[in-house]
């Protein structure tokens, strides 16, 4: 394509081809798979909604079947100075994904202008996790993100949650996934039944209770890592944008200051 | 249809004062490294004239808008399209500016059938130190320069040029903070628009001694006739995801304020 013609819409998929669009490359032979085994989303994430923003934290566990390949993964990533994913599942699959959605986004802006709306936005994801469902039938590459947002000017925090087909939930004050999720719904109801909700708290409370959270997740799923040897991944989205906890708000957190 | 070398060269010549009479007018742009990164700055009365193109890359343009867009979009695109297929530290500007931009504005201005592109951009790249900074103009003709630490865009090459000279003696040698770049900027950008100025005096004898009131009444006027000051900057180390942002009207006020 010479430099000087007319340019696409801000589509991202256009520039670079569907090929380049994260989506399903078929690996296993017609009729050789089972589709009971569609849940390999090995690990804990968490957003949750406090009095100034939205907390989302990680373990840092990244596993093969039972084989842990890494204690250090990073699952809690930006997507814009105002949007965190958090990515559950296929870890590879979802690196892929989140750069790609990286670059569809500033590719829209840049080019275009204007930022992408929230809904576009979205849009954009669900349509990758859709694509993606096939290869979540095959037992690879099954991937589930948990979006957290802070919508300035507009309602300020939101938390979005998927399903495996690419179906989008609004969550209106908490989100986890991964398969140490289940076991800590429970855990998310007590606290907010002794404890009062999560959207009363102030940030450092809000952090402290996600977790202990995450930390009996790690107890009770085996896919899940504790903060042991790696402390684990948290930030914030506030109104100013996103934020790292820094390692001594961390350690206080876990109570071991 | 051949050309004999006579005809060709008249018909090069016609094409350099046909775009060179349109640059005139631009609004010059100033780009220099500040500690934390890069500054572009530019006066502007409607129109915006500072892009992000990628991560590390900016641009900016005096011509026709509609050259400056397609160029601006063709930068984008490729761009984007190397930043993902390789990695974001594939995508330089010696290969956007030297492999890109600069051979299809070329191809368009040795066309004499096709109508010219009547620009002159400004890319700059942040480095990882500001000594890796670096600074592209693209010409009409699709000839380019890079510098270190400067650069700059005006209507003739003569405002460039005393832009460029009150830029290096004002900055220094050390690298300026953000407040002291903007303010030399806006200095540098009104020294090089009173060259140019469709309203000012055709006066062409060398402004010598000191200039500030000369250009402290300029710059005012501009502003009381509603041109704004636009500004952007790449930051070198950020925890924002962007690494472009656009000077708001508050990082301004004190730059702004020593021309009132």
């Amino acid at each position: 394509m010479s430099l000087l013609e007319p340019s696409s819409l801000g589509m991202f998929r256009d520039l670079v081809g569907e090929d380049a669009v994260p989506r399903p490359r078929p690996l296993v032979k017609e009729g050789g798979h089972s589709g009971a085994d569609i849940d390999t989303h090995a690990t804990t994430v968490i957003a949750v909604k406090y009095r100034d923003g939205v907390i989302n934290i990680a373990d840092r566990r990244a596993t093969a079947g039972n084989t842990v390949m890494y204690d250090q993964a990073e699952k809690v990533m930006a997507l814009d100075d105002h949007t965190l994913i958090s990515i559950s599942g296929s870890f590879a699959k979802s690196i892929e994904v989140v750069r790609y959605l990286r670059h569809a986004f500033k590719y829209y802006e840049r080019s275009q202008l204007q930022a992408m709306s929230l809904d576009g936005k979205l849009q954009e994801l669900s349509r990758v996790i859709a694509n993606n469902v096939p290869a979540a039938l095959q037992g690879i590459g099954a991937f589930i993100p948990i979006v957290s947002t802070f919508e300035v000017g507009g309602s300020g925090p939101r938390i979005f949650f998927y399903d495996v087909l690419g179906g989008q939930f609004e969550s209106a004050d908490f989100g986890a996934a991964g398969s140490g999720s289940a076991p800590i719904r429970g855990v998310f109801e007590y606290i907010i039944r002794t404890k009062g909700p999560f959207r009363d708290m102030d940030r450092e409370a809000a952090l402290r209770e996600s977790l202990t959270m995450l930390e009996i997740a790690a107890d009770l799923d085996t896919a899940t890592g504790g903060s042991a040897k790696y402390l684990p991944a948290a930030k914030y989205i506030v109104e100013g944008g996103i934020h790292d906890f820094t390692e001594a708000e961390v350690k206080a957190g876990l109570g071991r200051a | 249809m051949r050309y004999s070398p006579y005809e060709w060269n008249e018909s090069i010549n016609q094409r350099n004062d046909y775009i060179e009479d349109k640059l005139k007018e631009g609004s010059p742009v100033v780009a220099l490294t500040y500690d934390n990164g890069i500054l572009l700055l530019t006066l502007r009365r409607s129109q915006r004239k500072i892009y992000e193109i990628y991560d590390r890359l900016v641009f900016s343009a005096i011509g026709n808008q509609s050259d400056i867009e397609s160029i601006r979009t063709g930068a984008i695109d490729i761009a984007h399209r190397e930043g993902f297929s390789r990695s974001p530290d594939d995508v330089s500007i010696q290969r956007i500016v030297g492999f890109a931009v600069s051979p299809s504005i070329k191809k368009i201005y040795a066309d004499p059938y096709a109508a010219p592109v009547v620009l002159r951009a400004l890319f700059a790249e942040l480095g990882k130190t500001p000594a890796e900074d670096q600074f592209f103009i693209v010409s009409y003709d699709g000839e380019f320069t890079s510098n270190r630490r400067l650069a700059t865009i005006g209507g003739t090459s003569y405002a460039e040029s005393q832009m460029l000279d009150h830029l290096k003696s004002s900055t220094g040698v050390e690298v300026p903070t953000l407040e002291e770049a903007l303010k030399s900027s806006i200095f540098a950008w009104a020294i090089g628009r009173i060259q140019t100025d469709p309203s000012g005096s055709d006066d062409d004898t060398e402004p010598v001694g000191d200039r500030t009131s000369e250009v402290k009444a300029f710059v005012s006027e501009r502003l009381e006739e509603g041109w704004v000051v636009e500004a952007a900057i790449l930051e070198r180390s950020t925890r924002r995801e962007s690494r472009y942002r656009v000077l708001k009207d508050e990082d301004l006020t004190a730059a702004i304020a020593f021309f009132a």
